[in-house]
């Protein structure tokens, strides 16, 4: 029995971004990509419901970016069994989520899996989050925002985070899709020395595919947002910022 | 002057005592050679003749306790001659041979041996009183002790003590008893003269039965305590030296690689241990001076240097026969330390420092994080995103390797960039001080400094990553490979004649640790250069400050590679009246950001930096700073200052802008070190 | 036919949220330039009420069990059901918890195109822009709209509610629920609330709310008397609540509470969208950060690029001392 986990690299947001000439896409060379942070959570809710089921973990990944390799030796030193790369003729652009999915949705339907989990959202998510189209093609039920999840007689129990602490705990038939904000503990640290040894041990199955037409989002411009710029700026020492900040309080009678 | 039967009961028991006691012995051959790694044996021919002399000279020992030491002194030169004395007493007992009444070198083998014995029971009953009157032993509450131990020290020192007391003291009236007989005083032995007058009048068959009794009572009292050396901390005797003897000549800066055994990369256990980590239980005399200058402990936490040695040997004392019989053991996280107290470890190194016996405490911490590390025990969440983004970004602070260098583009001048031109000097900034804003303002000055002398330097911008001395100290072993991998690629493009930096802990990185990896190449801390332009002339002190200084060793550069004198040699240079706090030098007090703690939540009542800056101020009301070269003691001192309440008192400040205001450089504000330079 | 703008209707406990009368007045300028009309869709268990409230033309109602509490997949497949006879020219949907779960599965089955992370849509030389705020929050794409029907999911706190045309609806439509309830594989939702907190920080007059430039859980002491110092209560930005140094009660933005409080005084909080969601209602908005780029300029009204410990305390010894 299985549980996929889709991951994929993002342009690291920590880095200044630039716009490419095109103005559609991204400066791609200026670009460093780094594991989705959601996809990491994701990983490590599967292992733990694998941990507790005895499912088989499979790390499933497009690589638009051609790093993708890092993130998948890593996924199986944390303890995923495989490791499924596709490649094809779109390294180097921006996939859509529909596309993204077009792609995964035979991979996926072949490897059969009790569950598919994925992060819940990605920076570039132009065209919507990957976890609900999947379920859409796949026709599988889903949730996202995921906190928790139990694998219960062959349904998922899933907790969903609305907002301001208020949860919904939904029951899913299996196979389900969830879209995972955080798993149940923080992802698992793994050594280097770990990494490396599964680098020379096991290998990533490569699967080359096809490239869907209608690649990329319909992206018309990209720009950098204005900084609204309203903040007035107060100078000087932190003796004189504070003189000022409770001479504005003061003003307004907050004080 | 024995009786057959007395030596054929002494032969006998003497068989029977060696016999128990070789077994014993070999039973810790064999549980020692349980340890990964043999020992280099020819280590023994080149090694012994020196160590034998710091011994005799009692070096190690007298680092510390000088009263303590002295007594200790007495205890063990009387023990050395002993063994003479024990042999010609044996002889004495079977063949009548004796040194009473003789002149030439008998007579002054007669006095050695009085005055010694008085030493030797002086110096005993000292340190009884001290054990068991003045000091008890002392462990605060959160270190992990088997429950063997508290008991257990107390009734082995009891033992000890008891034995050379009765031993050198039976032997001692023993000779008075002789002198006695004889009649008349015995020159050569003065105080064995005295006591004989204690026996006037005793009839000749009470005396003959006192002399056969007191020597009865001397040697079969090491008869009778053979058998229990093994399991005492009395083992020393030979333990330590061959510690000290067999210790590989290696920079204390430079770890061995882990142990791999079983599965286990590093120690889970004590067989996973290397073998002169199981003879450091055996030559540790229980003393505690480890625990004393350990950092940790001095705040509260759990962990104690000394508790980890004593453990081990606790329990290979009841577990001897099993383990050297190839018995899997328990844990070291049950037997010997607490987690709390393996990540409490700053690796300050001041326990290997200060043991006598040649113990290495720490490594036993550095050896078990690797394991935990390793099997993916949790770590503390901090700790794991300093090693995430260390694997990411090849810096501790989650920033991108571009921005490293951003702080050299708010200088006036451009910096070389090695990596595409020839230096004379590869500067190899550091993390701390390319990343923390307060830190860039001392790097920013440094660069002034190479300027202003027309130093030919350059650096690798975002090529450069973190050394990995500290990664390698938490355990991620696989980790700190990978940067050297990539600093060495870095390093590789470039060409320079010597490599300088601003941070301790990359300077030992550099130092003791890459050439392992085929770099070889003089390394300097940015002290030694400023030193030696001062003394040159090349940076020239147009203001002498005057004001009261106190200079603080880091670890890393005072203790591990004993550079002490630049940074003193700079500030003389600069007028300033320097005042040592008692822990300076090799036997400087760790601030507590080593060993990842800086990356790590704090679990102590205080910080060792607060109690450093009370150090500091006890100098004087008139200390005006407090001096540093090491970005981490900057942040650390920075925020112990007020926390403690003595800012604007007491100002931490890097011995480069203190350089640069003296020589008047542009850009570095009076303000920075307002120091009051009044001819005096 | 007049082209129809849908939206939507997001509610929770018998209450329509916020954002849905941001996305209805959204509709309505919309639908005022294009000369459309507003659909809200409404579904739910007995929710029929709310539909007079809304501000909407028409009100298509569904009511049935499985679409309590909006949960996805019953939401999805009925509003999917719906739409191809609907065909309005767009659908708007909160890109909130709820709403993001709808608006991309049903965008993927109808394969309608879909603009997520929207915070602007407007007409541009008779053309419809949408833009998405993407890459946290640092760059925005703009998407023309072509004649197709679209998804648009916009992000709460972006637009307006519609504050003219309060009145009831024209029209209010109870459909069936569709066949797609009776083969659903979504079993038993049902809400948790937290446990009532020790404070409600919605509440609060005045807030003083800390992020990872406090560093440490140590320091959070030093926040906590900067707070008690202004009679203010102390909130958190997530980072700080998902590390448990302080209960969900406390956390502002996204996935936390909206507080819009006479002051709001953010020490250490670089101003991630998520958080900013969460507060740039506030009247009076003070930050400080180390960083001069931090986002939380944007929406500040007072900011100081400086050492927030050492401006907090240089506070205290002015207001303690």
């Amino acid at each position: 029995m299985t549980i996929v986990v889709v991951m994929e690299q993002v342009p690291d947001v920590v880095e200044e971004l630039a716009i490419a000439p095109s103005g559609t896409d991204l400066d791609r060379d200026a670009v460093s990509y780094v594991l989705n942070e959601y996809d990491d959570h994701a990983l490590e809710e599967a292992l733990l419901l694998a941990e507790a089921s005895g499912d088989e973990v499979v790390a499933v990944g497009i690589d638009t970016t051609g790093e993708l390799d890092q993130t998948l030796y890593t996924a199986l030193a944390k303890g995923a069994r495989r490791a499924i790369k596709l490649t094809g003729d779109f390294e180097g652009t921006w996939l859509s989520t529909r596309a993204a999915a077009r792609l995964l949705v035979p991979v996926i339907q072949e490897l059969g899996p009790r569950l598919v989990l994925t992060g819940v959202q990605a920076p570039d998510d132009l065209d919507g989050q990957l976890a609900p189209t999947l379920a859409a093609l796949l026709g599988w039920p889903h949730a996202s925002v995921v906190i928790g999840s139990e694998l219960v007689d062959g349904l998922v129990q899933v907790r969903k985070e609305l907002w301001g602490g208020i949860t919904m705990t939904l029951e899913l038939e299996l196979p389900a899709v969830l879209g995972v904000q955080a798993a149940r503990q923080a992802p698992r640290y793994v050594p280097i020395s770990r990494v490396r040894q599964v680098m020379r041990e096991a290998s990533i199955e490569t699967r080359e595919v096809e490239a869907p037409d209608r690649l990329v989002p319909a992206v018309t411009a990209l720009r950098v947002p204005e900084q609204a710029g309203r903040a007035e700026i107060l100078t000087g020492s932190s003796a004189e910022i504070a003189d000022r900040i409770i001479e504005l309080l003061r003003a307004r009678g907050l004080l | 002057m024995l009786t057959t039967p007395e030596r054929i009961a002494f032969v006998l028991l003497a068989l029977a005592s060696l016999l128990l006691t070789a077994h014993g012995v070999s039973r810790i051959v064999r549980a020692i050679a349980r340890g990964q790694g043999r020992p280099n044996w020819r280590l023994f021919f080149r090694r012994v003749i020196p160590v034998s002399l710091d011994i005799l000279l009692q070096r190690p020992i007298f680092r510390t306790r000088p009263v303590v030491s002295l007594l200790h002194a007495g205890v063990f030169f009387a023990f050395v001659f002993y063994g003479l004395v024990n042999i010609l007493d044996l002889l004495e007992g079977f063949t009548g041979f004796s040194t009473l009444h003789r002149s030439g070198v008998a007579a002054l083998y007669n006095l050695i041996a009085d005055l010694l014995s008085v030493a030797a029971l002086a110096g005993m009953l000292g340190l009884l009183i001290r054990r068991f009157g003045l000091r008890p032993f002392r462990f605060n509450q959160r270190v992990l002790l088997l429950p063997s131990v508290r008991f257990g020290i107390s009734r082995d020192s009891a033992i000890v003590g008891s034995f050379i007391l009765l031993h050198v003291g039976s032997r001692w009236i023993g000779q008075a008893v002789r002198v006695a007989e004889s009649g008349q005083p015995d020159w050569s032995q003065p105080t064995a003269s005295l006591v004989a007058t204690l026996f006037h009048g005793w009839s000749e068959a009470a005396l003959t039965m006192a002399s056969h009794v007191t020597w009865w009572l001397a040697l079969g009292l090491i008869l009778a305590f053979l058998p229990y050396f093994p399991y005492s901390k009395h083992i020393h005797l030979f333990m330590a030296p061959l510690n000290l003897i067999l210790r590989e000549a290696r920079p204390l800066g430079q770890l061995e690689p882990p142990t791999s055994s079983d599965g286990t990369i590093g120690a889970e256990r004590l067989e996973q241990l290397r073998w002169y980590q199981l003879l450091d239980a055996y030559a540790c005399i229980m003393c505690n001076r480890c625990q004393d200058v350990c950092p940790a402990h001095g705040t509260g936490r759990a962990l104690s240097p000394a508790a980890l040695e004593i453990n081990k040997r606790y329990y290979l004392n009841r577990n001897l026969a099993a383990f050297a019989g190839g018995a899997t053991s328990p844990p070291l996280l049950e037997i010997a330390t607490s987690k709390e107290a393996v990540w409490s470890c700053t690796t300050c190194a001041a326990c290997v420092r200060i043991c006598p016996v040649g113990n290495r405490p720490m490594l036993d911490l550095i050896d078990i994080r690797r394991a935990l590390v390793n099997r993916g025990d949790p770590l503390d969440p901090n700790l794991q995103s300093a090693l995430e983004s260390l694997a990411r970004y090849g810096n501790s602070f989650g920033k991108p390797a571009r921005q490293r260098a951003r702080w050299a583009k708010e200088l006036p001048f451009s910096i070389k960039d090695a990596r595409k031109e020839p230096v004379e000097y590869l500067w190899f900034v550091g993390d701390f001080a390319s990343f923390d804003p307060r830190m860039q303002e001392n790097t920013k000055t440094v660069a002034q400094l190479f300027q202003a002398a027309g130093l030919d330097f350059g650096i690798l911008y975002e090529d450069e990553r973190n050394a990995g001395n500290d990664v390698r100290r938490v355990g991620e072993e696989g980790l700190f490979e990978m940067l050297v991998e990539q600093n060495l690629a870095a390093l590789k493009k470039a060409q320079f004649r010597a490599i300088v930096t601003t941070d301790p802990h990359t300077y030992n990185a550099l130092k003791n640790e890459y050439p392992a990896y085929g770099f070889q190449v003089p390394v300097y801390h940015y002290t030694e250069v400023l030193a030696e332009l001062l003394e040159r002339g090349i940076l020239r002190v147009q203001q002498p400050l005057r004001a009261a200084v106190t200079y603080h060793d880091p670890c890393y550069l005072g203790r591990y590679n004993r550079i002490t004198a630049a940074p003193r040699r700079i500030i003389r240079a600069l007028g300033l009246e320097l005042r040592e706090m008692p822990r300076h030098g090799e036997n400087t007090y760790c601030c507590g950001a080593g060993g990842g703690q800086i990356w790590m939540d704090s679990g102590g009542q205080e910080r060792p930096s607060e109690q450093r800056i009370r150090e500091a101020v006890a100098l004087g009301d008139d200390l005006r700073y407090f001096v540093v070269s090491c970005p981490k003691d900057m942040a650390m001192y920075s925020d112990a200052v007020k926390t403690t309440g003595y800012e604007g008192r007491l100002t931490v400040i890097d011995v480069a802008r203190l350089v640069a205001v003296a020589i008047g450089i542009d850009g570095v504000e009076r303000e920075a070190a307002p120091v009051e330079s009044e001819a005096r | 036919m007049t082209q129809r703008i849908a939206v939507l209707v997001e509610h929770l406990e018998g209450q329509p949220t916020d954002v849905t009368f941001e996305l209805l007045g959204l509709a309505r300028r919309i639908a005022n330039t294009d000369g459309a009309s507003v659909q809200a869709y409404l579904f739910g268990e007995r929710v029929g009420h709310l539909a007079e409230s809304l501000p909407a033309d028409s009100v298509t109602v569904v009511e049935h069990p499985a679409l309590h509490h909006l949960a996805p997949e019953p939401t999805a497949r009925v509003l999917a059901a719906l739409l191809p006879a609907d065909l309005p020219r767009l659908l708007l949907v909160p890109n909130t918890s709820l709403g993001m779960d709808v608006a991309a599965w049903v965008a993927a089955a109808l394969e309608w195109p879909l603009v997520a992370y929207c915070q602007a849509l407007e007409h541009r030389e008779s053309r419809l822009v949408a833009t998405a705020q993407l890459f946290g929050g640092k760059i925005l794409a703009d998407v023309t709209l072509d004649e197709r029907p679209t998804v648009i999911a916009a992000l709460a706190g972006a637009f307006a509610a519609d504050a003219v045309n309060p009145g009831a609806p024209g029209q209010i439509e109870r459909r069936d629920a569709p066949a797609e309830l009776a083969a659903l594989r979504t079993r038993s939702v049902v809400l948790e609330r937290p446990e009532a907190a020790d404070v409600d920080i919605t509440r609060a007059e005045k807030i003083v709310a800390v992020g990872r430039g406090i560093e440490s859980k140590d320091n959070l002491e030093l926040a906590e008397q900067v707070a008690q110092a202004l009679g203010a209560v102390l909130a958190a930005s997530r980072p700080l609540v998902d590390a448990g140094w302080l209960p969900r009660s406390r956390q502002v933005g996204k996935s936390g509470l909206k507080v819009k409080p006479k002051l709001y005084f953010a020490l250490g909080i670089s101003g991630a969208p998520e958080h900013l969601e969460g507060m740039k209602d506030a009247e009076l908005i003070i930050a400080v950060n180390k960083d001069p780029k931090a986002p939380i300029f944007g929406v500040a009204d007072y900011g100081a690029v400086a050492d927030l410990f050492e401006v907090s305390e240089a506070l205290l010894e002015r207001l303690e001392g």
